[in-house]
């Protein structure tokens, strides 16, 4: 609106007097009565409020005016009810922020994150025993697969990372490689941003020690020189050449910190009873993935045939890249999943309610602004406004806290979860999230502008909007919404409750040895010095011995692989003098190296025979010590000492010199698998776990172990210090994960079930606050008062509940895969959240009871 | 005769209301028509708002009655195109009063829609009355 307009807007008010006035004179002039003047000269000029608002619209966009008239009343009045307002916003921002980042979190992992082209083409290859047992791939059936192929592209070997020592700079720092075979970016797509890939003559056993960088250690080791190609790292004591730097988008599950990659340069003439690496390959283009199933089972089948001692009975399972990888964790997935769409669901349902009980308290303005003329499209406008204002508004909060949500969860994942820098918002969640709320809260918002519309406004006009028709409905709707609230969170606590008591369950399992009083450390020492085994045995047998006399030491061992990291080396066992039985199923052993000493200090018993000693060195007879899930597998009827067999990775036939008791390998709730231990003094070396039994607190003795190790060789690196307990919850690293999110997700929808009940309880005690004066007036205590209201949450909590806990118990089947310590149907959970739910929503329902029953009677029955 | 006129207003604007004093059929006018009779109007001289629908009504010997209120956002429209101007001044009773006249673009608008107008009266004409005496 321009100036010339808005002056003569402002003239009209007196414009239209002074005409009014003169017409009235003209009457009075031709004789009729003052009064009778004016009111005809009104009469012929016509609805005054009309005129100046037509005369308005001349001189303005008259939606762009509604518009923004719209916003500032919805402004004014979302800030006037500043508690409904913030309520509803914050029940938005958590819906939508956690849906959104859980959602993301899942989608990174389940649907497709890699940034590679075609990333769909990428499958993993997995050898697949008949017995069920999967496992790596050895590096010859990989050349065999490689060449006899007409599917893939190309395939490779997944990285083999390991921890290096890298020298050259001051002290010196652990960096972590991968070695791997040349064909690995071609699997993947992708080029290195600077210099090139190693080539197949690099990967040859004896070739050049060369070196790709990944983007992230050039910039932290090399500051991002350009002065890169062609120099050279010491590693490990060996000196690389770096060829190349990978681009700063390539990123991979479990090789997010991986700092170079060297070739692999495995032997090409190794046996074939090895399984140790991962296998990756690029599928040709149009060739669908059944048909490179069958193309690489074909080939399994003539390998078979091939080499019957190794290969028996040993398949390949081809699936894509993404569903390997998230194999493990498909379960928790698709309960966060549901999870999710329940918060939704929860958040919409609070939303629906919050508005609704607002309508209610608006109807009288509603039928105001229709009495004096407001059109059914401008209220109906209005609210929309208000409505779209606070779903933008809360939908705005919900990015803000989606966004921290994913910080979060980047940060606590655990590192091979693949939730990486790369992870990120998924725009797409986002909006989804949007829309459900915005649809929620427009369809919930217009109820008012329903009633604005019927004909008979004097009504709620006068105030006696109870007895409107929709009054008993909507009250009846808001009811069922909470009582569905009610359920909904009955069924995510379960669920809650249901993880949290099987993690504490597991975590206190019996995992077979020793948990408390133990430190553990992992140490790697410089391979340029210690390439020899004599070197290597003489260093641990120092180490081993300084720390025993340190104070507060009882014990230390050593042992090549720790419980509960998951570690695996696995090879056959195969009994001397045995012969294979026709339909023989090849299981897969564990293989350790351990120091004597090892079972004491770790409190795992010694069932038969003896523990290794002094005896047991390497020019002497090859010993092994198995456990007993071992001895009950292999030797079930007799005495399993005295027996020999093979050992599967240097080919010696070692007596089993004592049975030792199982312990669980990866995580508590799963069963030990059959372990094989060689003493280390006959086994090769490398890094090695060092297990130290302390009288006290086992975190007190760390710095004076690592000061102890250092002061013999200062060159080692003194990795992952932890105690037993930790590694244990370390090792439940996923579920904690899992547990937390759906223990947030269950305190969030306990929150919104309370503001639910407290919402609709307050609302109904304003309503009835006439009523309650009466019954007051009739003789009512305030006490008959306060359990009148009482008794509202209580019907309204009971019949959530009872809804709910059926609703739970089928959905808690849906856990039954991820429970281990208990049932799915576990009384006390099934019994104690159910009267937590109630016991909160009656505590919810005390505060606007007592309100009711302070109530003065005398004001309550003014009240209309 | 009298008629009543009901002057269809576009979406966004209210109708101006006009009719005759007696009820009888409804003749439905085009937008404008209230804007071109007061620049008619004008035409005689300067003139405030409630003088304007006095004439109208004199000048038409009283068969269009002016609902006189919604002169005012006619003269709104015509000051924004420019075809008229106000200017403060005193009415017959000593009373402040907006005048309005005719700007020279208003005037040579008045040849325009008076020329537009005959010719709309004429075709009518000629549809409802083909053989008769046109005027």
């Amino acid at each position: 609106m321009n100036k010339l307009g808005k002056r003569l807007l402002d003239d009209l008010d007196q414009e239209i007097r002074e005409h009014i006035e003169l017409a009235t004179q003209e009457n009075i002039d031709r004789g009729m009565a003052p009064e009778e003047a004016r009111y005809a000269a009104m009469r012929k000029f016509g609805n005054v409020t009309r005129v100046k608002e037509d005369a308005r619209e001349v001189w303005t966009l008259v939606w762009v005016e509604q518009f923004v008239q719209d916003i500032r009343f919805a402004l004014r009045q979302l800030r006037k009810s500043t508690a409904f307002t913030a309520i509803a916003i914050l029940t938005l921002a958590l819906g939508i922020g956690a849906n959104t980042a859980i959602f993301s979190a899942a989608n990174a992992l389940l649907l497709n994150p890699y940034p590679f082209p075609q990333p769909n083409r990428i499958v993993s290859l997995e050898a697949r025993h008949i017995s069920g047992k999967n496992g790596g791939t050895g590096f010859r059936d990989f050349l065999d697969w490689r060449k006899q192929n007409a599917v893939f592209e190309d395939m490779a070997i997944l990285p083999w990372t390991g921890a290096y020592s890298w020298t050259g700079q001051g002290e010196p720092r652990r960096v972590v490689g991968g070695s791997t075979t040349a064909g690995f970016l071609r699997v993947l797509g992708i080029q290195p941003v600077i210099g090139r890939w190693f080539t197949p003559d690099e990967d040859t056993p004896g070739g050049p020690q060369v070196a790709v960088l990944s983007y992230p250690a050039w910039r932290r080791l090399f500051g991002g020189s350009d002065e890169i190609l062609g120099r050279s790292i010491t590693l490990d004591g060996r000196s690389f050449t770096i060829i190349g730097v990978l681009s700063s988008r390539f990123s991979f599950p479990g090789m997010q910190n991986c700092d170079f990659f060297t070739p692999l340069q495995e032997n090409p003439l190794q046996g074939r009873y090895q399984h140790q690496y991962a296998v990756v390959a690029r599928m040709k283009p149009g060739i669908p993935l059944a048909r490179a199933q069958s193309e690489m089972m074909t080939i399994a089948r003539r390998l078979e045939e091939e080499y019957p001692e190794t290969n028996k009975g040993w398949g390949i399972s081809v699936l894509p890249i993404s569903r390997a990888l998230a194999e493990h964790t498909r379960a928790p997935l698709t309960v966060l999943f549901s999870a999710v769409g329940f918060v939704l669901l929860l958040t919409c349902v609070n939303l629906a309610s919050l508005l609704l009980a607002r309508a209610s308290a608006r109807t009288q303005e509603m039928a105001l602004r229709a009495s004096l003329g407001a059109t059914r499209r401008r209220i109906v406008c209005q609210l929309l406004t208000e409505s779209v204002l606070l779903s933008v508004t809360g939908g705005a909060a919900g990015l803000l806290v989606a966004q921290w949500l994913i910080g979060v969860l980047r940060a606590a994942a655990p590192e091979d979860m693949g939730l990486d820098a790369s992870f990120h918002l998924d725009p797409l969640v986002l909006v989804f999230a949007l829309i459900v709320s915005l649809v929620t809260g427009v369809c919930f918002g217009l109820i008012p502008a329903l009633y604005a519309s019927r004909s008979n406004l004097s009504a709620p006009l006068k105030g006696d909007w109870k007895s409107w028709f929709g009054a008993a409905s909507r009250t009846r709707l808001h009811s069922l919404l909470v009582a569905g609230e009610m359920a909904l969170s009955l069924v995510l606590l379960a669920a809650a409750g249901l993880v949290v008591k099987d993690l504490i369950v597991v975590l206190h399992m019996n995992t077979g040895l020793r948990v408390d009083h133990v430190l553990t450390f992992y140490l790697d020492p410089p391979n340029g010095r210690y390439q020899t085994p004599q070197r290597s045995h003489a260093l641990y047998d120092q180490l081993q011995a300084s720390l025993k006399r340190a104070p507060g030491i009882d014990a230390v061992a050593t042992v090549d692989t720790l419980p509960m990291t998951g570690g695996m080396t696995g090879g056959s066992f195969e009994i001397d003098g045995r012969p294979k039985p026709a339909d023989w199923v090849d299981t897969l052993v564990q293989y350790n190296s351990a120091s004597p000493g090892y079972f004491r200090a770790m409190g795992i018993p010694v069932l038969l025979g003896r523990d290794f000693d002094e005896q047991d060195a390497p020019a002497s007879m090859p010993v092994a010590i198995i456990n007993d899930t071992l001895a009950r597998q292999f030797f079930p009827n007799e005495d399993p000492l005295g027996h020999t067999f093979k050992d599967d990775y240097d080919g010696s036939h070692r007596t089993i010199i004592g049975v030792v008791g199982s312990i669980k390998n990866q995580q508590p709730m799963r069963p030990p698998i059959p372990s094989v231990y060689a003493p280390y003094t006959q086994k090769g070396t490398g890094g090695m776990w060092l297990t130290v039994r302390t009288s006290g607190d086992p975190i007190k003795v760390a710095s004076l172990a690592r000061s102890t190790v250092r002061s013999i060789e200062p060159d080692i690196l003194v990795l992952k210090m932890r105690t037993m307990r930790q590694v244990v919850s370390e090792s439940l690293n996923q579920q904690f994960l899992v547990t937390t999110l759906l223990g947030s997700f269950a305190v969030f929808a306990l929150l919104l079930a309370i503001i639910g009940v407290y919402g609709i309880t307050a609302y109904s005690v304003s309503q009835r606050v006439h009523e309650m004066g009466i019954r007051m007036a009739m003789g009512a205590s305030r006490r008959d008062i306060f359990l009148l209201v009482l008794r509202r949450g209580i019907v309204l909590a009971l019949s959530g509940v009872a809804v709910g806990i059926p609703l739970a118990l089928v959905i808690s089947q849906l856990l039954r895969s991820m429970l281990y310590g208990i049932s799915s149907r576990d009384l006390t959970v099934f019994l104690g959240v159910p009267v937590l739910l109630v016991g909160v929503a009656v505590l919810a329902s005390c505060i606007p009871a007592r309100r009711a029953s302070r109530v003065d009677p005398i004001a309550a029955l003014r009240y209309e | 005769m009298t008629v009543h006129l009901d002057i269809l207003g576009e979406e966004f604007l209210a109708s101006p209301r006009m009719s005759t004093r007696e009820e009888t059929e409804r003749l439905e006018l085009l937008q404008g028509t209230l804007d071109l009779l007061i620049l008619r109007t004008l035409q005689w001289g300067p003139a405030h708002g409630h003088a304007i629908a006095k004439a109208i009504e004199f000048k038409s010997d009283d068969v269009l009655q002016v609902e006189q209120g919604s002169l005012y956002p006619a003269l709104h429209r015509l000051i924004k195109r420019r075809w008229i101007s106000a200017q403060d001044g005193t009415s017959e009773n000593n009373r402040k009063a907006k005048f309005y006249s005719l700007t020279t673009k208003g005037r040579r608008q008045l040849a325009v829609e008076t020329g537009k107008w005959d010719r709309l009266a004429g075709a009518i004409a000629r549809i409802l009355r083909p053989t008769e005496e046109r005027k």
